[in-house]
Parts: structure tokens; C-alpha cells; sequence
């Protein structure tokens, strides 16, 4: 088996060699000679994928991730952990698996990249020089009046998931039964649109039990949200939505839900109602500020006005610089949403398009998928997918072929079929990101 | 031979003519069956070996199998939840594509899940009783050697997840659904119970 490969790979290259020599990049790939070489700054749904697909695709390039913590905690099912029915640490992977695929796996922070020089430093001392860049950073989050860092100590986002999720956690299950559970969710774009639903969902769940006279009350920027129209319809089966006892409160931007300060000391957030500062005061208050394309893509410059990065949605290699790829929540992704399926499927997808360039040749046709589940309860799961395709008529925005979301009104077996989906889709989109 | 030859030719034709058809759409190369194939690992697993005991494995099935599932998903032949509005996104020569590419790759029996508090474990009795069940519905007729057999119409079935094919089994007995089956495959069902099907599920999960 071995010596298979081996023959198998040195065909390989021989035929790859012969194929640089046409090449237009003019990077000789004659075997012994340097390899070419891409990093990936960012570990999550998008950078791992982008490394251990290339290396599946094309052995011969060395392929280099720079990711700032040691294990990843995935932010899909974190939301269970917050609700307290998951042990968190079935949220953990590590980078062992990538190194199995001949990753090289560098734990650090990338803290600038130099376009013109083809070369990132990092907080290590560390410069990394590349053929290719792929930057896959995630989201960061803007400033915000009376977020300050003193105020991040009491008020949670836990948007990322690791220590701040088992925090918020604790904070659920240490409020008083009566208490509130204030949820502000952004405008868009961000990361995860169905997840501040699917967390209010959860943490009801948890009320309900374990509280039964405590609230959530949904603060939201924004007149309305994706799966709404299911969500609703689960909570009021399993939570009185529209009813007075309703354990779930939703306010849309238009009747007051958007949120214009956070103040700590007081633990309350004020919104804005129509010209009138309304003060909403919480036990715990779960704040998610608006969103940004993670430090690094700013740092480099490969973001725009709207704080995230345009990509050609072909390839996702950046408008702003050539040769640096922009993957998953980061990118302007063309109507695409920042999901992790979403920066699975663009991985794959910057992958081949990074392998084929460095072998001279031309991108293939890209396609895209999503699909996502969200929890209203345990047993209680409904999903979305979607199945887009490049179209040059149309550059800035990605064709969607297909989409649809769970039936309304499906009976309990759909909702708990799709709830064990939910997991097995975890476990599997982990074991393809990781192993 | 010769004769399925020319209905090759007779395909090749039909392509072209609806390339010419299509004009330059088609000028575009299209994604290539790997591209294609990469967008379902997310769910079935990297080359289609699933890592999620409610996703099948399709590594290695037979091609022709995999699109006429992929085919009555669309249509809402056979049910799913997520399943129909994805097959739905790609055209016929793009599922082909899409099924050719997994029928290449090859077969892996699904590991357990120690990670999954929510998946059911194989159950060694229930495995036992539903041995039993498959000679007496005559399963091993199409589903031969214990599972593990396949063709065009059969998929394997041995070492697949057993959730999933917990959720299947379950299926088949639901009357809402309405699940198409060969009529000797209806013969089978009808004579077990919902509780020796759950049996078979485990047999068949628990076969190598």
C-alpha cells in the first residue's frame, strides 16, 4: 500500500511539474525544490477545512494553520451547553487530526500580513511566508456605548464559544425563579442568524423546569428573523408564545427591541422606542453586540465600509488583495449566511481553487451548500438548507438553486427525527472538519 | 453489451443537443463531481463515510442507486426532512456526477459514537431477535449476506449507523409517509412488527 502511494505520488508530481512550466505564476514545482506553500490563519468551520482539504487535494503542498488557541470549541450546539443539557466538553477538538493529514499546526497569533511580501508575522515572533493566504478569522465584534471591558465581565455575549458559554451558563442557573433573562440580538449581517432564536428557545426550556416564573425577553434590533415562522410556532406549543403567560418575549426593532446602551452597574439595557429611551432591567443579561469581520481582516485591510471582506464568490479570494482568500463568517459572502456549513462548504471550495492555481491551472466551477438546524427544545429541531451556484450575470451575489426550510405544523416525529439530525450533523461536519 | 452500448450513444446525444440548446451557460465548465460531491460531506462525512449515527454512510454504494434515492428525494417520492430540498438544487447530470463520485469511494463500517449521548447503542440481544426477524421475512433475499450485499436496487445495509436505520425502519411502518418500496420489500415489512424491525435495525448496525 505504501509503495503504491509512493509510485502514485511520484507520477504525480512529475505530471504536476510538467504542468508548471506552462505555469503562469512561474513557481517551479520540480520535486526536491522548495514546495509551495499556503497558511491559514483561523482554525474553526472555514480555516481547518481550507487546510485539510488542500492537503487531500494536493500532497505536495505544504500547508501551514496558525491559530490563536490551543483546542476549538465549536459555537454549533453551544447553545445547548448554555441551556445546561451538554457538557461542554463535547464542544472540544483539537488539531491533532489535521497534523494526521500533514497539516503543520503552529499555535499562535497572526498580528499582521504583508501583502506586497507575501508574509504574515505573528505575536510569536513568527514570519510565515506563502504562495497562498487563506484568512478565516471568524467574526469580532464593534464597540458599543457602555460595553466597555469592565461591563464585558457582568454582561456575557458567549457569540464565541469557550469559557464565556460555561460562564453564561452558571449565570442561568444562578438566577432567582422570577428573574429575567434579557437576550439582545443584533442587526445583520451575523454570525449565526437563527442562533439568538434557538438560544431564547433553549434557555426557556431550562426556565420552564427549573424556573417557572422567570422570562426571556428577546431585545432585537431587527423586524424579524430567520425561521421565525417556526420558531414562533414552537414556542407557542411548547412555551404559550401570544399568550399573557408566554415564558418568551419578543420585541422587534419597530416597537422598541433595539438597544441603544448598556449599563452594567445597573445591570439594564436601553432601547430605543420610537424616540423614547426605555430602561429593561435583567438578572442576566445576554448581550451579542453587532458584528465585524475578526481583528485580523481589518488589520490587513481586506475589509470595506460594511466591515466585512468582498470576495469574487467564484473562488473567495479577495477583491481587495490578490492571493489572500477570505473564508467563512469574514467574507461578504454573496447572500450566503454565516453559518458553519456555509464556511464548510467555501472552504472546499477556496481549496480547490488554491490547488488548482497553484498547479497552473484554471478555478473549476464552484457550487455551495447550507444546512442548519436549530433546537427549540431536546426534542424539538427544525432546519434550513439551501444550494447556490456561481453566476457571472451576477457577481456580488451568489444564484440560489434550491432552499427551504422544516414544514410547518410537522408532527412531533419531524421535530424529533430533526432534533438527533442536529447532533449527527454536529458530529459529522466536526469529524470533517477535524479528522 | 451491444446493446446497452448504444444506449450510451443515444445519451451522449440527448446531452449534446441540450448543450447546443443551452448555448453558452454550458460553455461554463460545470463543477466537477468532487466539488459537487464535497458540498454533502459536511453532513455524510469526508468521501461519504459519515461520522453522525442519524447520517448514512454512502461511501461505495452503487451509483445508480444513489441517484434514484437522490431522484425521489426532489420529486417527494420518498420522504425526508432536509434531504428533498437539497437534491432538489442539482440537475440530473450534476446528481449523477454527485453519485458516480461516492460510488468510488469506499465502504467504512460506522464507528460508535462515545461521543453522542443521544445516539442508541447496538444492543447485542435485540441484535440476536432481529436475525431471527430477517429469515422470517426472508430479508436476506435481496439483502444478502447479512447486509452486507448491494446492487442497483439494494443498498448494503451491514455496519450502517443504526440510528439511521432506526429512523428508516421506523419510516417504513409509518402510514403518514408513505415510503416507496419494491413490492417484495413490502411483503417483508408487513410481516414484522414495529419491535422486530427495531430488532433488524440493531442486526444489520451490528453486522461488520
Amino acid at each position: 500500500m505504501t509503495n503504491l502511494t509512493r509510485r502514485s505520488f511520484i507520477k504525480l508530481s512529475g505530471g504536476v511539474a510538467a504542468v508548471s512550466l506552462t505555469s503562469a505564476f512561474g513557481v517551479p514545482a520540480i520535486a526536491g525544490e522548495a514546495k509551495q506553500k499556503v497558511v491559514v490563519v483561523g482554525g474553526g468551520y472555514g480555516g481547518a477545512v481550507v487546510a485539510k482539504y488542500l492537503r487531500m487535494a494536493d500532497p505536495k503542498i505544504q500547508v501551514t494553520l496558525v491559530e490563536k488557541n490551543a483546542d476549538y470549541y465549536s459555537c454549533p450546539l453551544s447553545n445547548w451547553v448554555v441551556a445546561g443539557f451538554r457538557d461542554m466538553a463535547l464542544q472540544k477538538w483539537s488539531y491533532d487530526g489535521l497534523k494526521k493529514h500533514g497539516v503543520e499546526v503552529i499555535i499562535d497569533e497572526v498580528t499582521a500580513i504583508d501583502p506586497a511580501a507575501k508574509s504574515v508575522a505573528t505575536a510569536g515572533g513568527k514570519k510565515l511566508a506563502y504562495d497562498a493566504l487563506v484568512v478565516s478569522p471568524g467574526v469580532d465584534f464593534k464597540e458599543f456605548p457602555g460595553y466597555d471591558a469592565e461591563a464585558q465581565k457582568k454582561i456575557l455575549h458567549a457569540w464565541k464559544a469557550g469559557p464565556e458559554t460555561v460562564a453564561l451558563a452558571k449565570q442561568i442557573a444562578a438566577m432567582k425563579d422570577g428573574d429575567t433573562y434579557i437576550l439582545v440580538a443584533p442587526a445583520d449581517p451575523y454570525r449565526c442568524p437563527p442562533g439568538p432564536y434557538e438560544r431564547a428557545s433553549l434557555v426557556a426550556h431550562y426556565l420552564k423546569k427549573n424556573k417557572p416564573k422567570s422570562k426571556v425577553l428577546i431585545l432585537d434590533a431587527k423586524p424579524k428573523f430567520s425561521k421565525q415562522g417556526l420558531f414562533q410556532e414552537g414556542w407557542t406549543q411548547l412555551y404559550g408564545f401570544g399568550s399573557d403567560n408566554s415564558i418568551i418575549k419578543w420585541v422587534s426593532g419597530a416597537e422598541g427591541g433595539k438597544v441603544v446602551r448598556v449599563d452594567a452597574k445597573e445591570m439594564a439595557v436601553y432601547t430605543d422606542n420610537n424616540g423614547f429611551e426605555e430602561k429593561h432591567v435583567g438578572a442576566c443579561i445576554n448581550f451579542i453586540p453587532p458584528n465585524v469581520a475578526g481583528k485580523i481582516a481589518t488589520a490587513a485591510g481586506l475589509t470595506n465600509e460594511s466591515g466585512w471582506c468582498p470576495v469574487h464568490l467564484n473562488t473567495f479570494e479577495s477583491k481587495i488583495h490578490k492571493g489572500i482568500y477570505v473564508v467563512g463568517d469574514a467574507s461578504a459572502s454573496g447572500g450566503m449566511p454565516k453559518s458553519g456549513y456555509a464556511a464548510n462548504s467555501q472552504a472546499k471550495v477556496v481549496a480547490a481553487a488554491i490547488a488548482a492555481r497553484l498547479n497552473g491551472k484554471e478555478a473549476g466551477e464552484p457550487s455551495y451548500v447550507n444546512t442548519c438546524y436549530s433546537m427549540l427544545s431536546p426534542d424539538y429541531g427544525i432546519s434550513v438548507a439551501a444550494v447556490w451556484k456561481y453566476d457571472a450575470a451576477t457577481p456580488d451575489k451568489v444564484k440560489e438553486i434550491s432552499s427551504g426550510v422544516s414544514p410547518s405544523k410537522a408532527p412531533d416525529f419531524i421535530r424529533k427525527q430533526e432534533a438527533l439530525y442536529n447532533e449527527s450533523w454536529y458530529q459529522s461536519i466536526m469529524a470533517d472538519t477535524f479528522s | 453489451m451491444q446493446q446497452r452500448k448504444s444506449r450510451m450513444l443515444t445519451v451522449v446525444g440527448g446531452v449534446l443537443a441540450g448543450a447546443l440548446l443551452l448555448g453558452t451557460s454550458v460553455a461554463q465548465a460545470d463543477a466537477t463531481g468532487s466539488m459537487l460531491a464535497n458540498t454533502c460531506a459536511g453532513c455524510h462525512g469526508t468521501n461519504g463515510i459519515s461520522g453522525g449515527p442519524a447520517m448514512p454512510t454512502i461511501a461505495g454504494m452503487p451509483a445508480k442507486y444513489l441517484k434514484s434515492v437522490m431522484a425521489d428525494f426532489a420529486s417527494g417520492k420518498r420522504p425526508s426532512t432536509i434531504m428533498g430540498r437539497l437534491a432538489k438544487g442539482y440537475s440530473e447530470a450534476e446528481t449523477a456526477l454527485i453519485a458516480e463520485e461516492f460510488a468510488k469511494q469506499k465502504w467504512q463500517n460506522a464507528k460508535s459514537a462515545p461521543q453522542s449521548k443521544m445516539a442508541t447503542p447496538v444492543n447485542a440481544k435485540l441484535a440476536k431477535e432481529g436475525e431471527k426477524a430477517t429469515k422470517n421475512a426472508k430479508c436476506d433475499k435481496c439483502h444478502e449476506d447479512n447486509g452486507v450485499f448491494q446492487d442497483d436496487d439494494t443498498p448494503r445495509v451491514a455496519g450502517q449507523w443504526l440510528d439511521y436505520l432506526r429512523f428508516k425502519v421506523q419510516d417504513l411502518k409509518n402510514p403518514e409517509l408513505k415510503v416507496p418500496q419494491a413490492e417484495k420489500m413490502k411483503t417483508g415489512i408487513d410481516k414484522l412488527s414495529a419491535e422486530q424491525l427495531e430488532a433488524v435495525a440493531h442486526f444489520y448496525a451490528s453486522q461488520k
